[in-house]
């Protein structure tokens, strides 16, 4: 009895068996578009030669138009300014639950779990709750801010261009704040409590402590958790489609959007798949850092 | 001393307790708006307890076909839910197990596919399958693509679990007179089945709200789920927000039921799996 | 019926990692054979190639004359207790047990039966329907002998089993280990760390280190006549005292590197005017006056009741075990004498024993 021919009951062959299940179905599913994405961008695709197998060549004309276009400036700057904004503002609120719940008092786990709750929810339903918030003749937002004196007037969150925007980054960041919190509140037991305590006894304040040993000691955290940051802020497309379908204007478009809305409302595939290809590499990219960071932390 | 103490954690817990409802007021205000009628959701300044609670539930359910997308909903979830556990267990074990160069390439590939945005590869998708008439099945099709998304996912999360699972067990099952398979089977499956299910779980919830795919994909009303219709229901100026809220908590409210029963686990299967 | 197993020259390569070098054992069925060496020396690699957990690079393994060094664990029919046990902590200690039955093709009642039948003998009678963690340290240990014998398999493998106990329980399940094997005569393939358990329970030691067999024999005989310094410093304890010395122009005596370079008279002859390493056993060192006399500066004595150990006050220090309290030895001078016959000479260049001639 070889040990070749039994290979996949009793030997290594069982274990190349269960990763090319997996792998096929990726192949088939995921890097095979992932490919084809790459050739649409170099070709015409439009309804009308959309079944074609054999569809003309443009060289690089998508991404010329695409470059050219003259709401490309603005729709990049938004990207930016939502990647930007969403991570420091997820960052910044994410980390400062987490130090408060890291306190001890009873049933702190507990509350911390339910900050959840607006991760697990769909991103429709929490675009839709938003959009009636955010509202401008009757959400509850601008009441609260005239109550507190903030504003005079109404601000028309969703349909001024210069503020929808950053209608769609509050949405974003009350989806992205737990799980920050939650990443980093992991990080932050992991620290172990006698070196604050040596800190304490070598006369080091409170804010003095948090720069000095948690800040570094957190460090391979926070770049886990901005890296993660930048990848779920770039899948985002639901809360556009709720709240501003990227308008007015393109006043709150942002490229994974305009991607779609090329390939779906415009029907230049091509274009779409460019804009896709291009953002393609920059998520691709930033997980790459990210997972290379990681290995090298395990490997120290 | 004590005292001050007892008393210090009260008050850490009140400001808890307010950060936590501050959070979720955007739940609460979804439920009570659901509960308002029309002249109330327009009154200013707006009331945060319904005067008159007013139960839209069998009205929208009946006049939104609910049924019909939930129905949906549901199809897509499961269908996504038991492609990825019958196909992704056994590579998140083998990643587990395995330790080699091969193998660290695999799992850097599927960390990579992991990331790359839906409405990126609803273009290429899109065209790929109505060139091979899979759009004729467009259920089908959102199933497969929704598949491919959350896969890589649920590898890294069952491969955390699998990890933990001592290696000793499956080679004293192998001695025993066990197959590769066998073992796998009745003693790594069995052992890692908690956060096999808690994985399952959270992609069955991904995929119940899954909506890129299944807006690009599915042109017929009668096969579409809950968020393209709760989208369509929107339209550009909805002003029947009681019916939008009313059919936004029927969709989620057993997902929010999930998610306090399961809390403990879905917390910790997502902190291991995020960061591992 | 339990067999013989040969392990033919077999070789281990991990990528560049040499693990197992030629390695050759020949275990008659129905030995206790105990595989022993510091960690890291390959003897838990050789019991899992064995057990058929590892593949070999080169080398036949033989169980009952059939040749298996390709076969699957499932082909090989040997029972393995784990260092850690490896209980499957969802089966009950019945399912534990009735697991590789019911595997064979037994029906679920006999196999409950045959189970029931050696919990009897293993004293697990009465634990029969808890769960792994329900037990205790030395409960699990017990277990994990009971669901290998329950197979009758061809042998038994051992890794480490007793590694995770207190020391008293230790001691008490050495015996029973023993008095097991007895009673069963089946071929067992010990591996341990600790020379104590090798010595004190095998037929025949086989001494590892760094992937190479160093010596196989009875305990005592490696006791007695140890091939290399390693293995004489590896049986025995306390360890042998070893002293650089050189062989006399006679080939007859050895001159020891200590102050006032006493000599010492050994059997037979030895090569002339060669530099060695003298090996003393702490326990062939006899309080007292007479011939082949050291005379040794105290550094520490200790006394645990039973015996007394002193420490001299040399480079290198050598260490005196001696079976009375040695009352009044405090500072000052230890006379001690050693037979001739109980000298061991190694070569300083290659470390091997220098038999008599």
């Amino acid at each position: 009895m070889p040990a070749t021919s039994s290979s996949f009951r009793d030997g290594r062959g069982f274990d190349r068996m269960l990763v090319w299940i997996t792998l096929t179905f990726l192949i088939v599913f995921s890097a095979f578009p992932l490919a084809y994405n790459i050739l649409m961008s170099f070709q015409s695709v439009d309804l009308f030669t959309l079944a074609s197998f054999d569809r003309p060549f443009v060289g690089l004309d998508n991404y010329k138009e695409v470059l050219t276009n003259s709401a490309t400036d603005i729709i990049v700057k938004n990207t930016i300014v939502f990647v930007l904004l969403s991570v420091a503002a997820q960052l910044v609120i994410g980390f400062g639950l987490a130090l408060f719940f890291q306190q001890r008092f009873p049933g702190a786990t507990w509350l911390r779990g339910l900050f959840l709750a607006g991760w697990i929810l769909p991103g429709l339903v929490v675009g839709a709750v938003w959009s009636w918030i955010l509202a401008g003749d009757f959400g509850v937002l601008n009441w609260v801010l005239q109550t507190l004196g903030l504003t005079d007037d109404k601000i028309f969150w969703l349909s001024d261009p210069t503020n929808s925007l950053y209608s769609v980054i509050i949405a974003n960041v009350w989806i992205g704040v737990p799980f920050n919190m939650i990443l980093l509140s992991v990080g932050l037991s992991a620290i172990p409590d006698d070196v604050y305590e040596a800190a304490e006894l070598d006369g080091a304040g409170r804010v003095w402590r948090f720069l000095t040993i948690t800040l570094p000691l957190m460090r391979a955290q926070l770049g886990a958790v901005i890296s993660l940051g930048i990848i779920f802020t770039l899948q985002q497309f639901d809360l556009f489609a709720a709240l501003t379908q990227g308008g007015p204007s393109n006043g709150s478009n942002v490229m994974q959007y305009w991607s779609w809305e090329l390939s779906f409302q415009d029907y230049r595939i091509g274009q779409g798949s460019a804009v896709s290809v291009l953002m393609i590499i920059v998520v691709i990219g930033v997980a790459a850092i990210y997972v290379r960071s990681t290995r090298h932390e395990h490997a120290a | 001393m004590l005292r001050d103490e007892r008393l210090s954690q009260y008050a850490l817990l009140i400001v808890a307790l307010a950060l936590v409802a501050a959070y979720l007021f955007p739940v609460y205000w979804m439920y009570v708006t659901a509960l308002k009628t029309g002249n109330e959701i327009t009154a200013w300044p707006p009331t945060f307890w319904p005067a008159n609670p007013d139960f839209a539930a069998a009205e929208v359910w009946q006049r939104m076909q609910m049924a019909t997308y939930l129905k949906n909903s549901a199809i897509i979830a499961v269908g996504v839910t038991v492609i990825v556990v019958v196909l992704g267990t056994g590579c998140g074990y083998a990643l587990a197990r395995v330790r080699s160069r091969w193998m660290d390439v695999v799992l850097f590939s599927i960390l990579m596919m992991q990331v790359l945005p839906s409405s990126l590869m609803i273009t290429p998708i899109f065209v790929a399958f109505s060139q091979v008439g899979l759009l004729d099945y467009p259920r089908s099709a959102v199933i497969l693509a929704q598949a491919a998304k959350v896969l890589p996912f649920y590898v890294v999360l069952t491969r955390a679990t699998f990890v933990q699972v001592p290696k000793e067990l499956e080679e004293a099952a192998l001695v025993d007179g066990n197959t590769r398979i066998g073992a796998f089977l009745s003693i790594n499956v069995p052992l890692a089945r908690n956060g096999i299910l808690v994985a399952a779980l959270l992609i069955f919830l991904q995929s119940l709200g899954e909506y890129v795919y299944s807006r690009s994909l599915i042109q017929n009303r009668a096969l579409q789920p809950a968020t393209v219709g709760l989208q369509s229901f929107m339209g550009p100026n909805t002003s029947d927000w009681q019916g939008v809220m009313t059919y936004a908590a029927i969709y989620v409210t057993p997902i929010i039921l999930f998610f306090v029963l399961l809390q403990r686990q879905i917390v910790s299967g997502l902190t291991s799996g995020a960061l591992k | 019926m339990t067999a013989q197993i040969e392990i033919e020259n077999i070789d281990k390569h991990y990528g560049a990692y040499h693990a197992l070098k030629n390695v050759d054992v020949r275990i008659p069925q129905g030995q206790f054979v105990a595989l022993v060496g510091p960690s890291g020396c390959g003897k838990s690699t050789l019991l899992r190639t064995i057990a058929g957990l590892e593949t070999i690079t080169s080398g036949k393994i033989r169980i009952a004359g059939k040749d298996v060094s390709a076969a699957p664990p499932r082909a090989r029919d040997l029972a393995m207790v784990f260092q850690s046990y490896a209980l499957y902590p969802h089966k009950t200690v019945a399912g534990n047990m009735m697991y590789a039955l019911r595997l064979k093709g037994m029906t679920r009642k006999q196999a409950r039966a045959r189970a029931e039948e050696i919990a009897q003998i293993t004293g697990l009678d009465g634990l029969m329907d808890r769960y792994p963690r329900e037990l205790s340290g030395g409960q699990r240990q017990r277990v994990a002998m009971g669901r290998a014998i329950v197979r009758e398999p061809q042998a038994f493998l051992f890794d480490e089993p007793l590694s995770n106990l207190d020391a008293a329980l230790r001691v008490h399940m050495r015996a029973e280990i023993r008095k097991l094997h007895d009673r069963i005569g089946a071929t067992s393939v010990y591996v341990t760390h600790d020379q104590i358990e090798a010595m004190t329970m095998a037929d025949h030691v086989v001494v590892m280190r760094a992937g190479v067999i160093e010596q196989q024999g009875a305990p005592l005989d490696l006791y007695d006549h140890p091939v290399n310094r390693f293995v004489a410093g590896f049986i025995g304890s306390p360890a042998m005292n070893f002293i650089p010395g050189q062989i006399a122009a006679d080939g007859r005596h050895v001159v020891l590197d200590l102050p006032g370079a006493p000599r010492l008279t050994f059997d037979g002859r030895r090569p002339a005017d060669e530099p060695v390493t003298v090996g003393l056993r702490p326990e062939h060192l006899v309080p007292g006056a007479g011939d082949n006399m050291l005379t040794l500066p105290v550094a520490v004595v200790e006394r645990t009741g039973s015996s007394s150990y002193v420490l001299s006050d040399t480079t290198p220090p050598v260490m005196i075990a001696a079976s009375d309290r040695l009352q009044g030895v405090e500072r000052g001078d230890i006379q001690v004498t050693i037979k001739p016959s109980l000298v061991h000479l190694f070569s300083q260049t290659d470390d091997l024993a220098l038999s008599a001639r």
